[in-house]
């Protein structure tokens, strides 16, 4: 009952969401000459720049060293804005909070979908160079759009524990920016895991974003669908963070305005 | 449907901190050793308190400064949530807590009418249907489509006000802060606030203003310290805060 109650509430505010996303996506380029652009010349010139720096650094094929960087970095770059973002989200609207009442949920909601918008356009971008390198177009493609949803619920569940805690300790917002690194360096978005050392390489299997990125890399560089066990395993990852999130959000949600 | 606002042994608490807010080092430390000293400590800016407010009333809440009168009124509604007790209310609730609440700086007028407008919980149909007397209202016309940031003063608050008051409200929530701008806009906007109480099935608001209390309620509650003191007619009841104040 309480459950059908919240999701009735959610339902009355999808305006509030909607409007909410669009503030997120209008402003931050506004004023600006190529506006909206930005969103994805941005992502592509830090992409390119790292393509050409480690391809020299580890004197690989440039052609195919793009599609590899490129294919793994939208998909962390993806998860990692997300969980940033929602780290320091109920700070954002903390004068929003105070003021009147919204759903609490509506807020990493709209952050996270915003973002998630965001990259599915960049995808466009990323894929049309990908696609210059290397026309060629397989059925597997199709499978990105699923690959971005399991991994934006697996990215969500994260953020809503982050985006609670940090009201708790804003330390966190800080911790979270180093953490996310280390986290990337765990990843191999640059690197293969056939190149590094056992010990590292059983670490970065460890790692639970490793097979989101594989569920990326796999259409986009191989041309092929990601094995089942890895589209099984980040399903659980998804399923698992998405819970925890829930809980912990439902648990302390009604505090939040109280440690603002 | 009959509205009604029902509060049921209410208290809400806040921790006051000494210091700052706690970090995490402070939390790890706390957790290692649980004896030393809280850095905060906790304050219930209500303690139970029981309230029952039937269709039709108009009710008015005094008392001096800090003793919990807008923390009641931010709980019903609903951005305090109750640390014990419940809060049942019937009805859709229209607060008009403070002026400009929910405005983004950055959006045209026009934008944050539309922003505004949802949190308040209007679609986007009804919006379109209020857009123009709103901004008649606000005497906003040339304006609507400039960011608000560039809004003087007056301007923001007559857009703030006229946003917020375009409501059949049922329940109507209001604070004394909630007022209109520039003294030429001011008639109109006390005109408004009248007409809106008028409609309203139930208005709860809180003033220090008590002639106007006594004017426009029904029923008046004096709080202090986040308990009820007195409840009951108007003049009785301001009397008697008087009374006791002098």
């Amino acid at each position: 009952m309480k459950q059908i109650n919240f999701i009735l509430e959610l339902y009355s505010y999808r305006n509030v969401l909607r409007q909410l996303i669009k503030q997120q996506l209008v402003l931050r380029y506004r004023r600006t000459v190529f506006g909206y652009l930005w969103t994805l010349i941005n992502p592509l010139l830090t992409m390119s720049i790292t393509a050409i720096v480690f391809s020299a650094l580890f004197k690989m094929d440039f052609r195919s060293y793009v599609i590899y960087l490129f294919s793994g970095l939208m998909a962390w770059n993806c998860f990692c804005s997300i969980v940033t973002q929602l780290s320091g989200v109920f700070i954002t609207y903390e004068s929003l909070i105070k003021k009147i009442f919204i759903p609490k949920i509506i807020f990493p909601l709209a952050q996270s979908i915003g973002t998630l918008i965001d990259s599915l356009l960049s995808f466009i971008a990323i894929y049309t160079i990908i696609y210059l390198i290397n026309p060629e177009i397989s059925w597997s493609i199709l499978f990105i759009p699923v690959a971005y949803l399991v991994l934006f619920i697996f990215a969500f569940g994260i953020g809503l524990i982050v985006s609670v805690a940090t009201v708790f300790y804003r330390d966190l917002q800080h911790v979270i920016s180093i953490l996310m690194q280390a986290w990337f360096f765990l990843t191999p978005v640059m690197y293969k895991v056939s190149g590094v050392s056992l010990e590292a390489a059983s670490l970065i299997k460890l790692n639970p974003v490793t097979p989101f990125i594989e569920l990326f890399r796999a259409p986009l560089f191989l041309n092929q669908m990601p094995q089942s066990g890895t589209i099984a395993t980040c399903c659980i990852y998804a399923a698992v963070s998405m819970a925890l999130g829930a809980l912990v959000f439902m648990r302390y949600k009604n505090l939040i305005i109280y440690r603002l | 449907m009959s509205s009604f606002i029902f509060v049921q042994g209410l208290a809400i608490q806040f921790r006051i901190y000494h210091n700052r807010a706690p970090s995490l080092k402070e939390g790890f430390a706390n957790l290692l050793k649980p004896n030393t000293a809280r850095q905060y400590e906790n304050f219930y800016a209500i303690k139970n308190l029981t309230l029952k407010i039937a269709s039709g009333e108009r009710v008015g809440i005094i008392g001096a400064n800090g003793a919990g009168k807008s923390t009641l009124l931010k709980a019903l509604c609903r951005i305090y949530e109750p640390f014990k007790g419940s809060l049942i209310i019937n009805g859709r609730v229209s607060p008009l807590l403070e002026v400009g609440a929910g405005f983004h700086a950055e959006f045209t007028g026009r934008e944050n009418l539309y922003l505004n407008g949802a949190i308040l919980g209007y679609s986007k149909e009804d919006l379109s249907k209020m857009e123009e007397e709103i901004i008649a209202f606000a005497e906003l016309e040339q304006f609507i489509d400039t960011p608000v940031k560039y809004y003087s003063t007056g301007m923001y608050l007559r857009l703030a006000f006229a946003i917020a008051t375009t409501v059949n409200p049922d329940i109507l929530i209001l604070d004394e802060m909630f007022s209109g701008g520039d003294a030429s806009f001011v008639k109109k906007a006390t005109d408004r606030m009248h007409q809106l109480i008028n409609k309203a099935n139930i208005m709860v608001m809180v003033s220090h203003q008590l002639e106007l209390l006594e004017q426009l309620c029904t029923r008046v509650i004096w709080i202090e310290e986040g308990a009820i003191v007195a409840d009951g007619s108007p003049g009785k009841i301001i009397s008697s805060y008087l009374a006791a104040k002098s």
